[in-house]
């Protein structure tokens, strides 16, 4: 490990000037679960860190019929909160299905978004949600919808001197259910096999208004499925589109074989995961108790 | 950099990317927290930091600079070295929850926790609290039956404390 020299900001303004000085050779500590693993291994040797502890980033507040979360907003800190649990239960499963508690007590959400790992769990529920990003540099800001942010396995469209600060969640549509399942080797400290996160929004005559399919873990980035969330745009749900979709959804993912899984074995599972998951989301919207 | 320790403030002056779990070791001699894979996986290191349990491995100390730490060593009342066992510590020796003995003081810690804000848990109350906490020879059934004792013992006494005051 190098020895860099720490900072803990006491604005927001002086972590982005600093940010403007050093660019890529500054690093950001939010929870530091990844970046202490990361400069131990020598992937990173920042020669600063900034410490965003002492900026309240911490905030989740409502804001324009949807919700506005700070990036330093902690795991736990979203898993407790009961909009999120009631208004976006999807990313509150996924909260629930993160690591352990100590390190849901540390790992921050911007961290998470950052991290930029295709099998990070809460960018499906986030994508799921068209959540969008405030990106902030010293001279100005700007928002980026999630899933233009992300380039490759740990890439975005970050600028060396920005940050993010926000994450943006819109209103989402009344008659709306969604579903994420987390499959990993077991239930709690896994890194996912595949993640997948479904929502469907009805129109007023009963079919699809808005469908995404998002999927974690089979692709350098997470992703949406374009095919099977064209599929569903329009129709009504059924037993034979939900198998359709599902099919298409495992035509899209382009996964690799790692220590987790083999490439096969996660294709397939994209096909049972969406599969469960519409039909979840299927069961909720038509009053029934969803089984995920 | 300034951390208190177990109700004990302590100055630090390691480099600041030092991990709180080494500096509790090496710099303060706090070896009850162990160092089991470095990597925020296993529970051996688990603290409370601010009032929440948290990997001591995953935390650089200068992310630590005035907060308040627990280890497994301030769980135990009565001095140093402490006299007066908790009563999750006594039941841990009693129910055989420990074999080699490396996992139990993250354990300790996060059940400790636990019986902070929940005095009755339940076997997944249990099970979710230690989550982040690998055993890799007793396995957890004996974890669960010395919280669910221990809890009853703390239940027990608080009520008899109640019953004095009354």
């Amino acid at each position: 490990m190098n020895h860099p020299d720490y900072i803990a900001a006491e604005s927001i303004q002086q972590a982005l000037h600093l940010k403007q000085v050093h660019g890529e050779d500054a690093h950001v500590v939010a929870g530091g679960t990844d970046l202490i693993l990361r400069m131990r291994d020598e992937i990173l040797a920042p020669e600063l860190l900034i410490d965003l502890r002492k900026i309240s980033l911490d905030r989740i507040s409502k804001h324009e019929g949807g919700m506005q979360l700070g990036a330093y907003v902690q795991i736990a800190q979203l898993l407790a909160h009961p909009v999120i649990k009631e208004t976006y239960p999807a990313l509150a499963e996924a909260c629930r299905q993160f690591a352990g508690p100590p390190i849901r007590n540390r790992g921050t959400l911007g961290g998470n978004i950052i991290n930029a790992s295709p099998a990070a769990d809460l960018l499906p529920p986030l994508m799921a949600y068209d959540a969008s990003l405030v990106l902030e540099s010293i001279s100005g800001q700007r928002e980026m919808p999630l899933d233009q942010f992300l380039q490759g396995p740990g890439q975005t469209r970050l600028a060396p001197n920005e940050l993010l600060t926000r994450i943006m969640l819109p209103q989402i549509l009344a008659n709306s259910a969604t579903s994420f399942i987390k499959l990993g080797h077991r239930r709690s400290m896994a890194i996912a096999i595949v993640n997948v996160c479904t929502r469907i929004s009805l129109a007023k005559d009963g079919s699809v208004e808005q469908a995404r399919v998002v999927l974690g873990s089979v692709a350098p980035t997470v992703i949406r499925s374009q095919e099977s969330e064209a599929r569903l745009k329009g129709q009504l749900l059924s037993e034979d589109l939900i198998e359709d979709c599902a099919r298409l959804a495992a035509d899209d993912a382009t996964p690799i074989s790692d220590v987790r899984a083999s490439s096969e074995y996660r294709k397939r599972m994209v096909r049972v995961l969406v599969r469960r998951a519409l039909t979840a989301n299927q069961s909720e919207l038509s009053g029934g108790i969803a089984g995920a | 950099m300034r951390i208190t320790v177990n109700g004990r403030q302590r100055d630090v002056s390691s480099e600041p990317v030092k991990t709180l779990l080494h500096v509790l070791r090496e710099d303060l001699g706090l070896t009850g927290t162990k160092d089991g894979c470095s990597s925020g996986d296993c529970g051996a290191c688990t603290v409370m930091l601010d009032g929440r349990v948290v990997n001591s491995c995953m935390v650089m100390v200068a992310q630590a600079d005035g907060a308040s730490v627990v280890t497994v060593e301030g769980i135990a009342t009565g001095g140093q070295p402490a006299e007066v066992l908790h009563p999750l510590q006594k039941a841990f020796s009693q129910c055989w929850s420990f074999q080699c003995g490396f996992c139990t003081q993250g354990m300790l810690v996060s059940c400790y926790d636990l019986l902070q804000t929940n005095d009755n848990p339940s076997r997944e109350d249990i099970l979710t609290a230690i989550a982040g906490n690998f055993c890799r020879c007793t396995g957890y059934q004996a974890v669960v039956t010395a919280v669910q004792q221990a809890a009853a013992e703390i239940r027990t006494s608080d009520a008899g404390a109640q019953n004095e005051r009354a």
